[in-house]
Formats: structure tokens, C-alpha cells, sequence
């Protein structure tokens, strides 16, 4: 073991410290609507141009070739500056649509797209779910008909994040008719402004519409945008979860060490209800400790991971024990911060720039839920890393 | 950066499972209470002196091999007093028969847990003539009279509790500063985990085997969920004291942090993992014949050792830079 950062590695971080310094967007992100989705573009062009975006991509797309390790770097000093934060309409071109088409697309498709990923030209969504296949993702339904030099998509999506925004979209379909489970799936690349597709928001308990319903009728998508095999769509989809689920997190995993200290500081200043300060209250200061060492903990797992993994490799069932310990900590983090905000954490007017901590308690719910839930998350560890008999 | 055992790492924690587990299995518990007897074999094999420099007859090794070995001593629930009598060991370094003797383990040590006015309790057999006690600010070594002192049963039998005036203590040698208390601390989170570690081998192995209604318990989710957690408090609780060992090792300013960020997943996961193992045995968890509550009991006496939450919490709700993050 050594904890030791080597020069080069030193240097990247004063240099990305700097950078972040003088570059950070000084107007708070909208909170909804083109706007928001315009601010996410920029800032990613922003990076784009100053040599910051993919930073562990391959240089032969664009990306900059750095070690995991870098990586990490990076996003310690984005949470550090309070960057604008990764999870954004970004994010599903840049931490797993563009990481597939890495792995599985054609020259053509990485030509087109990666370059228009890194620039922010085009964001991307996915279209995994539907209102009938959640954590069984393999009962999906919505059908892609091949017909000449086309798939002619029927059906429904939805929990489509950031669809209304989305230039293209990660789309699972079922291409062999009568097919079951994961043989006979397609993951295709659908063009968003394509005829034949209606976006329809979800209103969530946050107040914000940001996830959608997503219908398909007689929406045709050239073959040629097939990802890997016609029906070999789900291979294609578990690389797509992998990245998800393995390396999706990073940057939240070295975020919460900075929203842990930004708890302490506030349970510093914050009176109880008997006068006294949150950090002087023994329950609230065991809780906090015991958060504070966890996020400590989730970043010697991300320490280890990347020091274990060899280059490309998937984390696999590890990557579900980080969304267990990342979506666990964020959860008892928010909702340890709401218990000591006492009234005024029921001051909420759904916009998430004004009330940020009560809308933190709301979004722990999506945290546990999207990507594949908690329980599906031990079901995998169960399966794949303890071998116990199958429940399933 | 690398935050993972390279192979002479990996190898001291081979050899050290593979003694532990031919020599002490947690299983030996049942049958002979002899720990206190045995402590000599730690000597022969040189586990006692990992740490302790080369010209004073040590292996020179440090802090991280320290706490591979312990980690595989808290799954078997090995000898207790193999941790005091280690860690007496820097605190006798200036002594050179002292350091001698213990090292051949000719002389064994007990671990002082309170301790006032009057007296103090204290955790060692008759063969201990010295008495090791640790505070934040300094480590005491002191001669112990142990035929003055009183036994008291003790929850954990494979140890023997005592109770000493204060007169049966004479300081023998001592030194100041915390390095050995978080060494100390970084040893007991070890063996906290190994007993969180312990806990989840033996609740997946029954869950393979025991069939209720026709099928093997292991497939109901009601436990093979929370077998799940287990293992993520095993494998978040090990990366943090790989992390935490790491940064005593290279004398890291968060070091303290570290450790205690590494003692408290490792006490938590130690209390929810002994605690869920016997509960998913069912019945034959709670009898005394099965080894379950024998890393429950060994569990508790760890996580009351050297010092309170109150100053783990204060030491982790100070807001600095990490080190290695640069400031
Ligand atoms: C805010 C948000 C954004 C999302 N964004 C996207 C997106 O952009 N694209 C996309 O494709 N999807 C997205 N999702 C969908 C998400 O992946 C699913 O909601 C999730 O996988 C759960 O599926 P479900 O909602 O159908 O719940 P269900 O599968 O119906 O599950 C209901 C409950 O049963 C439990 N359960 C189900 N099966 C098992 C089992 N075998 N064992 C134990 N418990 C079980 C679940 O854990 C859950 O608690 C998003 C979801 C949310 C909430």
C-alpha cells in the first residue's frame, strides 16, 4: 500500500485546483426548463475547450487519457470548488452513453457522437424502463420491427430523465418478436427529435419534472445505429449499467465529504430547540460522526477499487456495494440535516436553488430507487459475491 | 497511489491466517481455554515483533502488517493478550531484557481498561507480570504484583478479568505522545473486523446449507439481504483501515482522522454482524456449543477498549483538508 500521490499526479491537481478557481460559473444553475439545460451545455463546452472533459476517456476520441487516479483528482477538486455538480444533463452521454459506445459502437457512431458527448453538443437519456419492467428490466416490452434499412419502434419508456432535453437516447427494445427475457433485445441509438415520439413530464414529489414518459409510435431508426448486435441488445445494456453502476458514482463518492463538512459546520451554528448547538447534542454528534467516517470509508473503497481493477475492468457486485454505502450515507446525511434544520426545513417552494437541504432529504429517495434499487442492489451482491442460493 | 496489498503485504497476511487458523481456530474455544498458556507460540514464528525494529530482534515491519495480522487474529478470536503484549513493546524499547523477554514471550503482559485512585481493572492471566495501560497522551508500562489482584468473571471466558489495588502497580517504563494509541486503535479496529468478517463467513456458509419449507434459507430475502449488508460492512470497514494504517504508516496529518473514522465502521460493523449472524442461525445461534455468540462476546469486550465515542465523534467532526488532497 502507499497513500503517496506522484508528481505528476500533485501537479494535475494544483493545476485543476487553479483552473476550477478562476472558471467555476458564478450564477447559480436554473432550476429547470431550457435554461437549465443550456447552462449544463456550456459549462461542459467550457471544459471542453480548456482540455477538462473526459478526462479517463481514450485520447483517440477526444477524451484525455488520464489514470483513474486522475480522475478521482478531478472530482475531489470539482466538489472542493463547489463545481456544478456531474449529475446533470450531462451525465447520462458522459458516464455511460459514451463509455458504451466505447466499448461496443462502430467507427461511425464513435466518430459522430463522442465528439458531440465531450463538447456538450448532445445530451443523451435513457430509455431502459418501462411502466411494467423496473428492476426486471429483462419483461420489457416497447418492440423495434425491422422494416428495410430501418427498426420501427412501438411502445413505452419512462422514468426518462431529462428526455425533454435529450438530443439522443439509449433506447432497449425487443427486435425479435416472441423473444422472453434477455434474448431478442436491441439497444439502439434513437434520435430524440425523431416523428413519432411524445415526451410527456412527471411531476415528482420534489416539485420538478424532470423524469418522463417517453411513447413510440412508428418511429423508425436507421440500423445503422444499432449499438453491438441486433439482438444482442442486452449484452450491450449490462455494459451500459456496468459503467452505471461501477464508475457513474465517482464523483459522487468524493462529493459527500464535502456536504458531510458543510453539515458540521452547519450543526455548529444550528440551535435546538432547548437552546443548545446541534454539535454539542450527543445524539446529533454520534450520528454525524458515524457519517462523516463513512464517507471516509467510501473513499478508501473508491481508493481500493481503482488500485484492484485493472484498466477497462468492471467492477462488478463491488460496484453495488458502493451504490449501497454512497445512496445509504447520502440518505442518513439529508435526513440528519433536516432533523436538525427543525421548522425551517419545511420552508419549501420546490425550487431546489432556494431550499437545497430539503430538497437534498427529497432526492435521497431517487438515490435509492433510480439506477436499480436498493434491494435489487443486494439481490446482485447476494448472487454474485456471497453465492447463496438464488431467490429468483 | 495504491490503496491495495502488494505481495509482501499480501503474503504476511497468508502466512498470519494460515497459522491463526491451523493453530487457534475460533472452534478451539469450546474445548480448552489455554490462550493465556500459549502466548509463546506467537514468539517462535516472530508475530509478536512485527513492528519492533530489526537490531532490537524484531522483523522491522510496520503498522500495515500489524494490522493484517491482527485482522486475522479477530477472526478466530485469538489470544487476547498477544495485542497488549505487541503493543508493550514500544513502550519497553529502551529496556533491553524487558524487550528481550517479551519478545520470547517469557514475560506476558495485561491490558489496564479503567483505572483510579484505588486501583484498576484489568484484563490478563496469572502469567501476566506486567500491565500495559494506554491514554491518548502517554502508554505506562508497569510491573504488576497479579498475586495481589482479584479475578472477576469475565463475559468473554477465553480472557480473564482482574481487578488490582493501586499498590500492586509500579511504573516500569513510559512514553508520551499518541503514536501508540493509534496504533493501538488501529490494531483493535483490525480485530473488530475480524470478527465482522468472521461473523458474515459463518452466516453465508449455514445459509447454504439450512433448508426451511424446502429451500435453503439462503434464498429468502428476509436473509440474504441482510447478509448483503454484512458484506458491505466488512468491505467498507477494510478499505478504510487499509486507508487508515496507510496513513500512520507514512505519518499523515489526518492520520488520527483516519483512524478513527477506521475504529468506527470497524465497531460498527462488528456490533451489526455478530448481532445478525446469531439471529439468522436461528435457534442454534443462541446455544452455547456453536461459536456465534463467541465473536458476539469477544466483539464486546473490543469495542469498550481505549477510549469513548464522545472523543471519536470530536475527532471527526473537525473540518480539515485531507491530506495527499493538498492544502
Ligand atoms: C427519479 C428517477 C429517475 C430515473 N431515471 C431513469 C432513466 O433515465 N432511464 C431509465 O431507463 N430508468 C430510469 N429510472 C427507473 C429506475 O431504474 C427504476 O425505477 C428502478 O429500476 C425500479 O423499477 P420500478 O420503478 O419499476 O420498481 P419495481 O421494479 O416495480 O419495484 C418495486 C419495489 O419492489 C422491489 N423489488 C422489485 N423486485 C425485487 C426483487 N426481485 N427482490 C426484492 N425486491 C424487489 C423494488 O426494490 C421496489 O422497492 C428512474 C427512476 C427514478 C425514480
Amino acid at each position: 500500500m502507499d497513500l503517496h500521490y506522484s508528481e505528476q499526479e500533485l501537479q494535475f491537481r494544483a493545476r485543476a485546483r487553479q483552473w476550477l478557481q478562476d472558471n467555476i460559473p458564478r450564477q447559480p444553475r436554473p432550476v429547470g426548463g431550457e435554461a437549465m439545460a443550456q447552462f449544463d451545455r456550456d459549462w461542459q463546452r467550457r471544459l471542453f475547450e480548456h482540455g477538462w472533459a473526459g478526462i479517463n476517456w481514450p485520447e483517440e476520441y477526444g477524451g484525455l487519457g488520464l489514470s483513474a487516479i486522475q480522475q478521482v483528482i478531478w472530482y475531489e477538486e470539482c466538489a472542493r470548488a463547489g463545481a456544478p455538480h456531474f449529475i446533470n444533463t450531462t451525465y447520462v452521454a458522459l458516464m455511460h452513453a459514451g463509455p458504451t459506445i466505447i466499448a461496443c459502437g462502430t467507427p461511425q457512431q464513435k466518430q459522430f457522437h463522442l465528439p458531440r458527448i465531450l463538447s456538450g453538443e448532445s445530451l443523451w437519456c435513457q430509455g431502459f424502463s418501462e411502466p411494467n419492467a423496473g428492476s426486471d428490466l429483462a419483461s420489457l416490452k416497447t418492440t423495434g420491427a425491422v422494416d428495410g434499412d430501418d427498426l420501427v419502434i412501438n411502445g413505452t419508456k419512462t422514468w426518462t430523465t431529462d428526455g425533454q432535453h435529450a438530443d439522443f437516447q439509449e433506447l432497449l427494445v425487443r427486435t425479435t418478436p416472441g423473444s422472453e427475457r434477455h434474448r431478442g433485445l436491441t439497444w439502439v441509438i434513437c434520435d430524440m427529435r425523431a416523428p413519432g415520439i411524445t415526451v410527456q413530464p412527471i411531476r415528482t414529489m420534489l416539485g420538478d419534472e424532470h423524469v418522463n414518459t417517453t411513447f413510440y409510435d412508428d418511429v423508425r431508426i436507421p440500423l445503422a445505429n444499432v449499438v453491438g448486435e441486433i439482438g444482442g441488445g442486452w449484452r450491450t445494456a449490462m455494459s451500459t449499467l456496468g459503467f452505471e453502476r461501477g464508475t457513474g458514482f465517482i464523483g459522487e463518492q468524493l462529493a459527500l465529504y464535502e456536504r458531510v463538512n458543510q453539515a458540521i459546520k452547519l450543526a455548529g451554528r444550528t440551535r435546538l430547540e432547548g437552546g443548545g448547538l446541534a454539535i454539542d447534542d450527543s445524539d446529533f454528534a454520534a450520528r454525524l460522526a458515524l457519517i462523516k467516517a463513512d464517507t471516509l470509508a467510501i473513499r478508501a473503497m473508491t481508493l481500493a477499487q481503482i488500485s484492484e481493477l485493472r484498466e477497462g475492468d468492471n467492477p462488478g457486485p463491488k460496484g453495488s456495494m458502493m451504490k449501497l454505502m454512497v445512496t445509504g450515507t447520502a440518505k442518513a446525511l439529508s435526513h440528519l440535516v433536516a432533523d436538525m434544520l427543525g421548522w425551517e426545513f419545511l420552508e419549501y417552494n420546490d425550487n431546489r436553488n432556494e431550499h437545497p437541504l430539503t430538497y437534498d432529504y427529497l432526492w435521497s429517495w431517487v438515490y435509492t430507487i433510480a439506477g436499480g434499487t436498493s434491494e435489487i442492489q443486494r439481490e446482485i451482491i447476494a448472487d454474485q459475491m456471497l453465492e447463496l442460493p438464488r431467490a429468483r | 497511489m495504491y490503496l491495495a496489498l502488494d505481495s509482501h503485504e499480501q503474503e504476511i497476511a497468508n502466512a498470519a491466517a494460515a497459522f491463526l487458523r491451523a493453530e487457534f481456530p475460533l472452534a478451539r474455544l469450546h474445548a480448552r481455554r489455554d490462550d493465556d498458556a500459549r502466548l509463546a507460540e506467537f514468539s517462535t514464528l516472530g508475530w509478536f515483533g512485527l513492528a519492533v525494529a530489526e537490531e532490537r530482534g524484531g522483523s522491522g515491519l510496520g503498522v500495515i502488517e500489524q494490522m493484517l495480522f491482527f485482522l486475522e487474529l479477530g477472526r478466530v478470536a485469538g489470544p487476547f493478550g498477544v495485542l497488549p503484549q505487541a503493543l508493550a513493546l514500544q513502550v519497553a524499547a529502551d529496556e533491553p531484557e524487558l524487550l528481550r523477554a517479551l519478545l520470547a514471550g517469557e514475560e506476558n503482559v495485561a491490558l489496564l481498561v479503567e483505572r483510579d485512585g484505588s486501583g484498576a481493572r484489568g484484563l490478563g492471566g496469572d502469567n501476566c507480570r506486567y500491565a500495559l495501560e494506554l491514554t491518548a497522551g502517554e502508554s505506562t508500562l508497569f510491573r504488576l504484583a497479579r498475586e495481589q489482584c482479584d479475578d472477576v468473571p469475565c463475559l468473554d471466558r477465553s480472557v480473564v478479568m482482574f481487578k488490582t489495588p493501586a499498590s500492586a502497580l509500579q511504573t516500569v517504563a513510559r512514553v508520551t505522545g499518541d503514536g501508540l494509541w493509534l496504533r493501538a486503535q488501529v490494531c483493535v479496529s483490525a480485530m473488530l473486523l475480524g470478527a465482522a468478517a468472521s461473523a458474515l463467513d459463518m452466516i453465508t456458509g449455514y445459509a447454504k446449507e439450512r433448508e426451511t419449507f424446502g429451500r435453503p434459507i439462503g434464498a429468502y430475502q428476509a436473509v440474504r439481504h441482510p447478509c448483503a449488508d454484512m458484506a458491505v460492512r466488512v468491505e467498507s470497514a477494510r478499505c478504510q483501515l487499509y486507508y487508515a494504517a496507510a496513513a500512520l504508516a507514512a505519518g499523515h496529518d489526518d492520520a488520527a482522522l483516519q483512524v478513527a473514522a477506521a475504529r468506527l465502521v470497524a465497531q460498527h460493523a462488528a456490533r451489526a454482524n455478530t448481532d445478525a449472524n446469531i439471529q439468522l442461525h436461528g435457534g442454534i445461534g443462541v446455544t452455547d456449543e456453536f461459536s456465534a455468540h463467541l465473536l458476539l462476546k469477544r466483539a464486546n469486550l473490543l469495542w469498550r477498549l481505549f477510549g469513548s465515542g464522545r472523543d471519536r465523534a470530536r475527532t471527526l467532526l473537525q473540518v480539515d483538508d485531507l491530506d495527499g488532497a493538498g492544502s
